[in-house]
C-alpha cells in the first residue's frame, strides 16, 4: 500500500518509546474531581446541580440549549463540594464543579444501551450529544455537530496520526482496542451515511496496523458490507491536524474558512470513536479518557485512563506517575508542539487533554530571539503554504492588510514555523496575537460600515 | 496545590520543542561546503592565498565586532555570518590581491553593505559581492590582474599567432607578457579569441580537453571559481543538508546556459568560466538577498542568468556575475510578492462563519 502524506511539515524527535510500550492503566479510583463546566468549543453551559447535592457517576451535572453545546456528567460518584472558578489547562479561569467521593454515595447513572445501526439518525445524534462527546484530539468540537454535516460525506477518517512527540495514547488505544476503533468508525459512517471509512495511522505506529486490519476483517460491519480500511502515512507533524490529514489521504484541500465536510470528509480522533462506542453499547457518557503522561522530568511515564476532572497533582500524589521535581521546568497540557504550558499542575484533565508532559531542564531552552536570516525554512515547512517569515514582518510593521493577504487567518497555529526557525523566532506566537488584532480591526471596520 | 513554588516553572506559548538547527549551524555548513574550494585555491596559489583568506575573515569578524560595539548593539560575531562573508570575499577576488585591499573589501562588506542596513537578514545587497563591486571600481587594475596557478604554463604563441583585432590582442598579450600575471579564459574570450585558441593557450588538446580542464580547475582565476568539481561538491553538500534549495542554482546555471546559447556564445564555456557556478551555489543563494518564494526564486535565477549573458556578450567587462546578482537583489522585495498559492485556495469559497481550529 502506498504511504501517503501532505506537503511540508517536520519530523521532530518522536520520544514515543518512553510510553509507547506501556499498556493503558486505569486510575479511576480517586477521591476528588474538579470538572470544568465548559470543555467544548461553543456556547457556555450551566450547572444543573448545587453545592451539597449527591451525584452518581455518569449523572448529568451541567447543560444548556444551543447547537454548539454538549452536556457534562459527573465522573465520580460523590457530593458536590463547590462550584467555583478554577485555573484550567488553557491558562484561563473557568467555572468548575468540584465533586468529592463520599462514604455511601456510589453507583452509576448511565443511559440505556442503544443500537446505532437500527436507531434513527436523530436518535443517534441525540445519543452522541447526551453522552457529552466532543473531539478528544484537542479542539473539543461538539461531536453531534460534526456528525450532522449539511453536505454529503464520502469518507470518514479515524484520526490515529498522533503526530505530536511523546503522546502514545492513541497508539495504545489502537493496539488495545482495535475492535472499538473499528466499531466507532462504523457507527460514524452509519450516522453520516458515508460509503467509506479510513483509519489513518502514521508509520511509527505500524504495529497497530495488522491489529486494526484484523479487527476490520472480523467486524460484523464488514460482513454487513461496510467498506473500511487502514491507511499508513509517513510520520510527520502536523499530520494529525484535520486539514493536513484530509489532504494527506484524499489529496483534497479544505477550502479557506471551510470545514472538512466541504470536501466530503468527517475526521474523528480514535479516542472519540471509542467514547462513541461506549455511549451506544454501554450508555456511558464521556466521563473518563485516556492520556499519556510523559516528558523528560517524568520518572514514570504512563498511558492512563482517568476520570474527567482529575487533578494532575492528585494523580502524582496517588502514584499514578512520578515527577522529578529537581529537573522539572515546564508542565504542558497536550503535546510539545501545540500544548499549553501551565504554571502548576493542580489542573484538571479535560475531555480534550491528550497528554500531560513534564519537561526537564534539558528540554527547555529559554528562547533568545535572533534576527530573521530569511532562510525560508518556515516557508518550506508550513503545511498551509503560508509565508511565515514574510507574515512576521507584516505583523511587526503593523501592516495587517498585507498579513491578511499572506494568509494570517489561514494559519492553523501548529507551530511548525517556530519549531524549525534557526533564529528561534517566535513566529506562530506572533500569528496568534496578530490574528486577534486582525479580527478586532475587521470587527471595527464592519461596525464603522454599519454605522454609516 | 503543587509542592513546588510556581515561579520555578517556565511559561511560554507553544511550541515547546525546537529544531536543533541554528543560525550558526547553518553558517558552519556553508563554511564546510567552501572548504574544498578554499583548500584547492591555497594549493594553487600558495601561502599568499592562505593569508588572503585569513586576513579577509579576520577583518570581517573584527569589523562586525567593533561596529556593533560602537553602535552599542549586541555582539553577533558568534552567528558565523561574518566568517562566511570574509571567506567568500577571499574566494572571489584575484588570488594575489594586496592584503590591505582584501581587508578593506571585507570591512566594506560588513560595515557598509551589511551593518548599515541593520545587520544579518536586513541587508538588501549581497555583502561579498558589494565588496567585490566596490573593489573593482576603486582598484580596477589590481582587481583584474590574475596570477598563474603554481605549476601552470601556457602557450602564449597560440594567441600571438592568431590574427586578431590588433587592440584586443595587444591588451590580452600585454598581460601575458608579464611572467607572473595571466589571462583568464573569460578575459581571452572577451578579447575575441576563439575557444580552440584558448584551448591551445592552456595546453589542452581540443575543446573537450579545455572543458575538462576548466571543470577540474586548472586555469587562472579567483580561488573560489577555479574548480567546478569542488564547487559542485560543496553545492551538493549544502543541498543535501537542506541549507540551500535547488531552484536558484538550477535556474541560474540553466538560464545562463540557454541565454548564452541563444545569443551565440558557447554555452558550456560560459557556465564553466568566471563565477557562474560559484555564484549559483554560494552567492545567489544568500539568504538575506534572494527572494523567499519558490516562483520568486526561479525568476530571480533566470534574471541573473540573463544579465550575466548580456554583460558577457555586450558589456565592457568580461565577467557579469557580480553585477547581475546585485541588480537582481534590488528586485527581491518585489519577487517576494509572488507567493505560492495558500492551502485551501484551490477552489475559492466564501469564508464560513464558524472558523475551526485543527484537532491534533
Amino acid at each position: 500500500m502506498a504511504i501517503k502524506t501532505f506537503r511540508g511539515g517536520v519530523h521532530p524527535p518522536e520520544k514515543k518509546d518512553r510510553s509507547g510500550g506501556l499498556a493503558i492503566e486505569r486510575w479511576c479510583d480517586i477521591k476528588q474531581v474538579v470538572i470544568p463546566v465548559n470543555q467544548h468549543f461553543g456556547e457556555p453551559i450551566q450547572p444543573l446541580v448545587g453545592v451539597g447535592d449527591m451525584v452518581k457517576r455518569g449523572q448529568k451535572i451541567a447543560d444548556a440549549d444551543g447547537r454548539m453545546t454538549v452536556p457534562l456528567h459527573a465522573s465520580i460518584a460523590g457530593v458536590i463540594k463547590k462550584i467555583e472558578p478554577r485555573a484550567l489547562s488553557n491558562n484561563l479561569e473557568g467555572p468548575c464543579i468540584v465533586i468529592e467521593a463520599q462514604e455511601g454515595v456510589s453507583g452509576d447513572d448511565f443511559m440505556a444501551p442503544l443500537d446505532a445501526f437500527t436507531c434513527s439518525k436523530d436518535e443517534a445524534l441525540a445519543r452522541v450529544r447526551e453522552a457529552g462527546i466532543i473531539g478528544m484530539g484537542g479542539a473539543g468540537f461538539p461531536a453531534q455537530v460534526k456528525l450532522a454535516p449539511s453536505k454529503p460525506i464520502s469518507v470518514v477518517i479515524a484520526n490515529g496520526a498522533e503526530c505530536e512527540p511523546y503522546l502514545t495514547i492513541d497508539e495504545r488505544t489502537m493496539i488495545e482496542r482495535p475492535e472499538d476503533v473499528v466499531e466507532g468508525l462504523a457507527i460514524t459512517m452509519k450516522i453520516v451515511s458515508a460509503p467509506e471509512g479510513v483509519i489513518a495511522v502514521e508509520q511509527n505506529k505500524i504495529r497497530a496496523v495488522p491489529l486494526l486490519e484484523k479487527a476490520i476483517s472480523s467486524s460484523p460491519r464488514t460482513r454487513a458490507g461496510m467498506k473500511m480500511r487502514v491507511q499508513v502515512m509517513r510520520t510527520k507533524y502536523p499530520q494529525g491536524g484535520e486539514k493536513m490529514l484530509i489532504t494527506a489521504l484524499t489529496g483534497k484541500e479544505v477550502p479557506s474558512g471551510g470545514l472538512p465536510m466541504d470536501v466530503g470528509c468527517v475526521v474523528q480522533n480514535v479516542g472519540t470513536l471509542c467514547a462513541m462506542v461506549e455511549a451506544f453499547r454501554d450508555g456511558k457518557p464521556l466521563i473518563e479518557r485516556g492520556l499519556t503522561i510523559s516528558g523528560g522530568a517524568c520518572k514514570k511515564p504512563v498511558n492512563v485512563i482517568v476520570p474527567i476532572g482529575a487533578l494532575v497533582s492528585d494523580l502524582v500524589a496517588a502514584g499514578a506517575t512520578q515527577v522529578n521535581e529537581e529537573s522539572l521546568r515546564k508542565v504542558i497540557f497536550g503535546g510539545p508542539l501545540m500544548g499549553v504550558a501551565v504554571p502548576n499542575y493542580a489542573i484538571p484533565v479535560q475531555k480534550n487533554t491528550s497528554g500531560v508532559l513534564f519537561l526537564g531542564k534539558e528540554e527547555v531552552r529559554p528562547a533568545e530571539e535572533e534576527p530573521c536570516i530569511r532562510c525560508g525554512r518556515c516557508m518550506r515547512a508550513c503545511g498551509c503554504r503560508l509565508s511565515p517569515a514574510l507574515l512576521a514582518v507584516a505583523i511587526e510593521t503593523g501592516d495587517y492588510r498585507e498579513a491578511e493577504k499572506i494568509g494570517l487567518l489561514d494559519c492553523i497555529e501548529c507551530g511548525t514555523c517556530a519549531y524549525v526557525c534557526p533564529a528561534h523566532r517566535q513566529l506562530v506566537q506572533k500569528f496568534r496575537v496578530g490574528k486577534q488584532v486582525l479580527r478586532t480591526i475587521k470587527q471595527k471596520e464592519k461596525e464603522a460600515q454599519n454605522a454609516r | 496545590m503543587p509542592d513546588k513554588p510556581e515561579k520555578s516553572l517556565y511559561l511560554s506559548s507553544s511550541p515547546h520543542a525546537y529544531s536543533p538547527v541554528s543560525t550558526s549551524s547553518l553558517m558552519l555548513s556553508v563554511v564546510l561546503a567552501l572548504i574544498p574550494s578554499t583548500v584547492y585555491g591555497i594549493y594553487l596559489y600558495g601561502i599568499s592565498a592562505l593569508l588572503s583568506v585569513l586576513v579577509s575573515i579576520a577583518s570581517a569578524v573584527i569589523g562586525e565586532y567593533l561596529f556593533r560595539k560602537i553602535i552599542k548593539a549586541t555582539t553577533t560575531i558568534t552567528d558565523g555570518s561574518a566568517v562566511v562573508t570574509g571567506l567568500l570575499i577571499a574566494l572571489i577576488v584575484p588570488p594575489k590581491t594586496p592584503l590591505w585591499m582584501v581587508a578593506l573589501g571585507a570591512l566594506f562588506a560588513i560595515v557598509v553593505a551589511k551593518q548599515f542596513f541593520g545587520g544579518l537578514g536586513s541587508n538588501p545587497f549581497n555583502p561579498a559581492l558589494a565588496a567585490r563591486a566596490f573593489l573593482l571600481m576603486s582598484f580596477p587594475a589590481a582587481m583584474t590582474t590574475w596570477t598563474m596557478p603554481n605549476g601552470m604554463t601556457v602557450h602564449a604563441d597560440a594567441l600571438s599567432a592568431a590574427s586578431q583585432a590588433a587592440d584586443a590582442t595587444a591588451a590580452a598579450t600585454s598581460q601575458i607578457a608579464d611572467a607572473t600575471s595571466a589571462a583568464t579564459p573569460l578575459g581571452l574570450i572577451h578579447g575575441h579569441y576563439t575557444i580552440p585558441q584558448i584551448a591551445q593557450y592552456f595546453g589542452a588538446e581540443d575543446t573537450a580537453g579545455l572543458y575538462r580542464q576548466l571543470f577540474l580547475g586548472f586555469r587562472p582565476g579567483s580561488m573560489g571559481e577555479s574548480s567546478i568539481l569542488l564547487i559542485l561538491l560543496g553545492g551538493l553538500l549544502l543541498l543535501s543538508l537542506g541549507v540551500i534549495q535547488w531552484i536558484i542554482p538550477v535556474s541560474v546555471i540553466g538560464s545562463t546556459f540557454i541565454f548564452s546559447w541563444l545569443l551565440g556564445l558557447d554555452p558550456i564555456f560560459t557556465i564553466l568560466t568566471g563565477g557562474v557556478m560559484f555564484a549559483a551555489f554560494f552567492m545567489a543563494t544568500d539568504y538575506s538577498t534572494r527572494p523567499l518564494t519558490p516562483i520568486g526564486q526561479a525568476l530571480y535565477g533566470v534574471g541573473i542568468g540573463l544579465i550575466i549573458v548580456i554583460i558577457r556578450k555586450f558589456g565592457g567587462y568580461p565577467e557579469g556575475v557580480t553585477y547581475s546578482i546585485l541588480i537582481m537583489n534590488i528586485l527581491t522585495p518585489y519577487l517576494n510578492k509572488i507567493r505560492t498559492k495558500k492551502y485551501g485556495y484551490v477552489a475559492p469559497l466564501k469564508p464560513a462563519k464558524a472558523a475551526k481550529g485543527a484537532s491534533k
